[in-house]
């Protein structure tokens, strides 16, 4: 392993700033120190942030949740379109009801997508996409509904079942 | 994400991700890397690669402050292929896409896009200018401060890296 020193030699400090960090090796009671200037640059810095910056950390946060899932294979029950929807409104801290109002939809279709009786339409994830002025844009809520039913899909063991009696005739091969 | 082939402007798609073991034993064996990354095998660590190959391109060290005082990410350790330092470089843009991906992390965590990382000396100024990480002076008897980023650096660096 080369040090900063041979390192310097060799680069000039912009090349090195564009290519390297290194690691803190002060002894521990120096690096406790650097710790601590960033706690109170931290505490200072967290007591002038305003409630949108607040606001957009968190909206920044679901973001990025929802897009990892999108993009994982693993499929998690808890996080389906409701889920998300949920978080949605309530980091907008604003009432059910008051998000219904503000998206032109009824409280009571609202309530029934959060409660898993009903299934968003194309026209509610549009109105999502532009009420959160296309920072939601309206693929990442399809990505996360079509995710869950294509888990149900290849799981619905019952429905295909069920639905197997209807087949008359098939491929008597598999590739 | 992408890196940029400086020669012909080239934008190249790019994905990171976490280190795997057999990952560690390859840059062991890989001129291109002149630190010991074996060293932080119990750490978390990412690799940036172009998409569709194997060859990894980009180390970062990133260590999760959880405690509620730090409540941050901090950069560990940084380092890009031997190849793309310097005036011999073909890519451009590694260590910015895995410092903005260090950010996004801190923002997806909960920590409201705070990162930090100890400095060089003569890297402060560099750092600041290329990455708008901002410096801390030192306290007491320790020699150097911190450079930190915060929500506003953070949406700076994930627009211009990641998006």
């Amino acid at each position: 392993m080369k040090s900063y020193k041979e390192i310097e030699k060799k680069y000039k400090p912009v090349e090195i700033a564009e290519s390297y960090v290194f690691p803190n090796d002060s002894d521990p009671s120096q690096r406790a120190q650097s710790l601590e200037i960033f706690q109170n640059w931290r505490r200072n810095n967290e007591s002038n942030r305003t409630i949108k910056s607040k606001l957009i950390t968190n909206l920044l946060q679901l973001k990025f949740v929802m897009e990892d899932y999108i993009m994982q294979k693993e499929y998690k029950e808890d996080y389906d379109f409701s889920y998300f929807l949920t978080q949605y409104i309530d980091r907008l801290e604003i009432k059910r009801k008051e998000f219904a109002q503000e998206i032109d939809v009824n409280p009571t279709e609202l309530s029934q997508i959060i409660n898993r009786h009903r299934f968003p339409n194309e026209k509610f994830i549009i109105r999502l996409e532009v009420h959160s002025n296309k920072n939601f844009p309206a693929v990442i809520w399809f990505k996360v509904i079509e995710k869950g039913r294509i888990f149900h899909l290849q799981n619905d063991s019952r429905l295909r079942l069920s639905e197997s009696r209807h087949v008359k005739s098939k491929l008597d091969f598999t590739f | 994400m992408y890196i940029q082939d400086i020669n012909t402007g080239e934008k190249i798609e790019v994905v990171i991700e976490l280190i795997s073991s057999r990952d560690l034993r390859e840059i062991k064996k890989d001129s291109n890397f002149i630190f010991d990354w074996a060293k932080y095998t119990d750490k978390e660590v990412y690799k940036l690669r172009i998409f569709q190959e194997d060859k990894i391109q980009g180390l970062m060290c990133i260590i999760d402050h959880l405690d509620e005082n730090t409540d941050a990410i901090e950069i560990e350790l940084l380092e890009v292929g031997d190849e793309n330092v310097g005036k011999k470089k073909r890519f451009d843009r590694i260590a910015g896409t895995l410092i903005a991906f260090a950010c996004r992390e801190s923002l997806k965590r909960g920590h409201e896009g705070y990162i930090f990382l100890t400095p060089k000396t003569k890297l402060i100024d560099h750092y600041n200018s290329k990455y708008y990480l901002s410096f801390i002076g030192p306290i007491g008897n320790n020699p150097v401060g911190v450079m930190v980023g915060e929500e506003k650096v953070a949406r700076k660096l994930i627009k211009e890296y990641l998006e």
